[in-house]
């Protein structure tokens, strides 16, 4: 009877979920830095690794659990090494690694720490009733008092806005650095390209303070612009802001059938 | 004495089991309990500032005061828990079992037909054990439909005046249509043996009606629904109904009806699926196990084949709730409902897996199929790189020290998966993968191929047929893109996804002339080569250029970008049937010789696809935030705050535990009579 050889394939599976790990957490901030032509690299989000690293041991149990063969292979690292002192030394690693590992996490989720909290932010606050059927009273302007009305916008956004969100609209101000949550980059087609002009005008008007409470937890450095602009010079700067970041805000569809 | 024994021995285990399971449930009360005390101390401040206000008013009132007057009340609370709390329970078990009593029908007569067509038994009998499940939880539906009817006339009363006035000719016609559906649905199951040999056809035609009173009667109670996200034909100021066709056929009542149709089909597949799966695993003799196992394989194929249509619906509700109201669909996918979206991807993203897994394991059944599992690995490593992405949110929780680090608002990861861009892509790419799970496991005991001219002329004519159509469709979108009256600017946009579906229409017609050269399987290969190309790749790069550039252009990217697939997938399923029809067997399939894994995958993906029904049930109706009729009737009662994400958990685990323990219950009382009837 010939000698059965070992199955590899449960290092194998420990292998590749510790290749995926590598990557997310070591490689992917420094392939951002190189592409997105940063000055620093893009640490990946710890929520982000738990959740990837889940589905990276997800989808090799999946895998190795198609066929009884393979799961049987799988297992079959267990079983008693015999004269494969590879596989005998590769085990005790396995024994001393799982409880060394489980130790760690429950160690750096119960250590007591200074990080400050993990805030789970949404996108929208929700938009007041009143705003929602709101227009942009110079929507439907001749196109050459269009373009006078975005040019004085583009000089209110410089006078007011540029502090924060920067002359070219990219959330990189002069103030920017000194917020904790950074002012958003106006040319991030995630940003005010996917919201209506009202949704604009009412996070100009009534800014950080008018939000509403069911949007909590949601700090926003923006201040009430009510008092200092009128609704005019509002609506005036959102023209001339969608142009300086060079994205069109979210269009209505008319309804019909 | 050997009972005695048994009992002994197995007592401490189910004891053990029980106080268990007891002891969850008191937990899961108490929390329960305690998350619903929000509702009731909403509702004691609003109680407090009325008696304050009373007092106010007692105060100024003269000290006779007349008999009270007889009050009318607008909201009442259910036995001392928040009104809305009981109707979204009650609401929510209805519609699951509704949602299995519209689904299975549907396929239980189409394998019925199947069965007549072949005339293999086995269909037959299979079709009739549905209806079997199906004649059991009708009961159940109609009752919850009941208590539903009570609770809401009990608990708002004001709400459903109106509706009741606006609807009320509708009402009369829904409980007709109940009528048909009852009669249908028992004359359906009872005439089976009278109808077996001479009147089968007119046995199916009562299961077809039987679909189309349930149809109807789902159609019916989804205009109220959708009346109340999007209300038409009625007087915003006033309430006087202008126009009772409209507030009827109303802006969202087409895609939610779509929606429903196929997760309703989806749903009554999984369910099937995880029964076959508990029979399969208390089944003793191998003929038993061979036949449940052939039921989770029907099961999970149906709702499988649902699933892949599905995301489409979906978008196309979800773009319609974007158009009824900016306002809604930003708090829907960008604002307090977000969270719940990355639950839903969750799911979803489950039941694929939970699918694939199934027929991978599947293959392990079928002799020959071993040529073909080298595959398998890449199409995992595909869809779980898919499911990362599409569980990505645009928002993360993140930590200050990170948000400093990352040094602006998105992380990249976060900045180019958590956008529609990215999703639309991944999720076709989904769909793609799974399919071609599918065609692997279709021709896993399939070998040598016949040449596809042997097939004849009603194959070419068949293939051509189909060919034809779906170019037809897709140059009919081309055309009706380029009619489309935008700004120029934007317009401009359009042209890509033009040049996208006439490389398509291209595609098909070399495919089509391949597989006559009897090059079928390259044929497909180059089908699912160019879908990949166009819809997934190139399109996902150009939804990013179209949301920074025109964001209106998005929704048609998305129509396009399922059109191609969509096109993809009928023309190699139709390529598939010809090329493996006659091919010689490698060898059979075996069935009964499944892993158990496999059925506890079936159980999965029917616990996933419930409480993805349950998760997106309160998303459509939470939508409507503090709005009875959106727009028009105000939720002025104590219960009308949008729950937190903990909340909506809570209860929706507990409707999803609810469900399925009536089930089990319904489906147990279902199995009693043919216990007895093999007893004796």
């Amino acid at each position: 009877m010939g000698k059965k050889k070992n199955s590899y394939s449960m290092i194998l599976v420990i292998i590749s979920i510790l290749v995926v790990f590598v990557i997310i957490k070591y490689i992917a901030p420094y392939v951002f830095m190189i592409v997105l032509a940063k000055d620093h690299t893009m640490p990946t989000p710890s929520t982000l690794i738990l959740w990837y690293m889940i589905l990276a041991i997800l989808g090799a149990l999946v895998y190795v659990s198609t066929s009884d063969l393979k799961w049987a292979k799988f297992l079959s690292f267990i079983l008693p090494a015999g004269d494969d002192k590879t596989k005998a030394i590769l085990q005790k690693m396995i024994i001393v690694a799982f409880p060394v590992l489980v130790g760690w996490f429950v160690y750096s989720g119960t250590a007591p720490g200074t990080a400050s909290p993990v805030e789970l932010r949404i996108q929208h606050p929700t938009l007041l009733q009143e705003f929602e059927k709101l227009e942009n009273p110079f929507a439907h302007v001749n196109e050459e008092t269009k373009k006078r009305y975005i040019e004085e916008g583009k000089i209110l956004y410089q006078q007011n806005c540029r502090p924060c969100h920067g002359s070219k609209a990219d959330g990189n101000g002069p103030f920017a650095n000194a917020f904790r949550l950074r002012p958003i980059n106006f040319t991030d087609p995630g940003t005010i390209a996917t919201v209506v002009e009202s949704f604009a005008f009412w996070r100009i008007r009534d800014g950080g303070p008018g939000l509403p409470g069911a949007s909590t937890p949601w700090d926003s450095a923006m201040p009430s612009w009510k008092d200092t602009l009128n609704d005019e010079q509002i609506w005036k700067i959102i023209m001339g802001e969608y142009v300086t970041a060079g994205v069109v805000a979210r269009q209505r569809e008319k309804i019909e059938h | 004495m050997n009972t005695i024994k048994l009992f002994v021995s197995s007592t401490p285990k189910n004891l053990h089991l029980r106080i268990a399971f007891t002891l969850f449930l008191v937990i899961f009360f108490i929390a329960l309990a305690s998350s619903t005390s929000m509702a009731q101390e909403n509702a004691e401040t609003a109680e407090v500032a009325e008696t304050v206000e009373t007092e106010e008013t007692v105060e100024t009132a003269e000290p006779e005061a007349p008999a009270e007057p007889y009050e009318v009340v607008d909201y009442r609370n259910f036995f001392g828990l928040d009104g809305r709390l009981a109707i979204w329970i009650i609401a929510q078990l209805h519609l699951m079992f509704a949602a299995f009593v519209l689904g299975v029908p549907i396929f239980a007569v189409i394998v019925e037909i199947i069965g007549a067509k072949s005339g293999d038994i086995r269909f037959d009998n299979l079709a009739r054990e549905f209806t079997k499940l199906l004649s059991a939880a009708f009961a159940t539906t109609a009752s919850l439909g009941g208590l539903m009817a009570f609770a809401l006339y009990g608990l708002y009363p004001g709400f459903m005046r109106y509706m009741t006035d606006v609807f009320h000719p509708f009402m009369f016609i829904y409980a007709i249509c109940f009528f048909g559906e009852a009669f249908c649905l028992y004359g359906y199951y009872y005439s089976w043996d009278l109808l077996a040999k001479k009147g089968k056809w007119f046995h199916i035609t009562l299961g077809i009606m039987l679909n189309l009173f349930g149809t109807a009667l789902m159609l019916l109670a989804n205009s109220w629904a959708t009346f109340m996200m999007a209300p038409g034909g009625i007087n915003m100021e006033t309430g006087t109904v202008q126009s009772l066709y409209h507030a009827f056929y109303n802006f969202l009542w087409m895609p939610l009806n779509i929606h429903r149709l196929i997760a309703n089909v989806a749903f009554g597949g999984f369910v099937v699926g995880a029964y076959a799966a508990v029979k399969f695993m208390g089944a003793r003799s191998h003929e038993e196990k061979a036949h449940y196992d052939w039921m989770g394989y029907i099961g999970n194929f149906v709702g499988l084949g649902a699933l892949i249509p599905l995301p489409f619906a979906g978008y196309y509700l979800g773009r319609e709730i974007y158009s009824a109201s900016p306002v809604m669909g930003n708090i829907m996918m960008g604002g307090a409902f977000s969270w719940t979206f990355i639950i839903q991807a969750i799911l979803i993203g489950m039941l694929f897996i939970g699918g694939n897994y199934y027929l991978w394991n599947g293959m392990s059944r079928i002799k020959g199929a071993e040529r073909y599992t080298p595959y398998i690995k890449y199409i995992n490593i595909i869809i779980i790189f898919c499911f990362a992405v599409w569980l990505t949110p645009h928002n993360l929780p993140l930590s200050g020290e990170e948000r400093a680090l990352i040094g602006e608002q998105y992380h990249p990861f976060s900045k180019f998966f958590g956008v529609m861009a990215a999703k639309n892509a991944v999720v076709n790419l989904l769909i793609l993968s799974t399919f071609f799970s599918f065609l692997l496991y279709r021709r896993a005991n399939k070998g040598e191929t016949m040449p596809f001219s042997s097939h004849g002329k009603s194959a070419k004519v068949a293939l051509i047929i189909t060919a034809g159509l779906t170019i037809l469709y897709l140059a009919w979108y081309a055309l009706g893109l380029r009619g489309i009256e935008l700004e120029e600017n934007i317009r401009q946009y359009l042209s890509p996804l033009i040049t996208c579906l006439v490389i398509q229409i291209i595609a098909i017609v070399i495919t089509i002339l391949l597989t006559f050269a009897n090059r079928g399987k390259f044929a497909q290969a180059f089908l699912f080569g160019v879908t990949t190309i166009t819809s997934v790749m190139y399109m996902a790069y150009y939804g990013f250029v179209v949301m920074e550039k025109a964001n209106l252009v998005l929704r048609y990217l998305s129509v396009a970008q399922v059109s191609i697939v969509i096109s993809c997938l009928i023309v190699n399923t139709i390529i598939d049937i010809f090329l493996f029809k006659n091919a010689k067997e490698v060898g059979g399939i075996q069935w009964g010789k499944i892993p158990l894994r496999a059925q506890y995958a079936l159980l999965l993906l029917c616990v996933a696809i419930v409480t993805l029904m349950g998760l997106m049930g309160f998303i459509r109706s939470g939508l409507r935030m503090n709005w009875h009729i959106y727009g028009f009737m105000q939720d002025t009662s104590a219960g009308a705050f949008t729950p937190s994400i903990a909340y909506m958990g809570w209860t929706v685990s507990l409707i999803v535990i609810i469900f399925l323990a009536l089930l089990a219950f319904v489906f147990w009382l279902a199995g009693l009579g043919e216990k007895k009837k093999q007893h004796s």
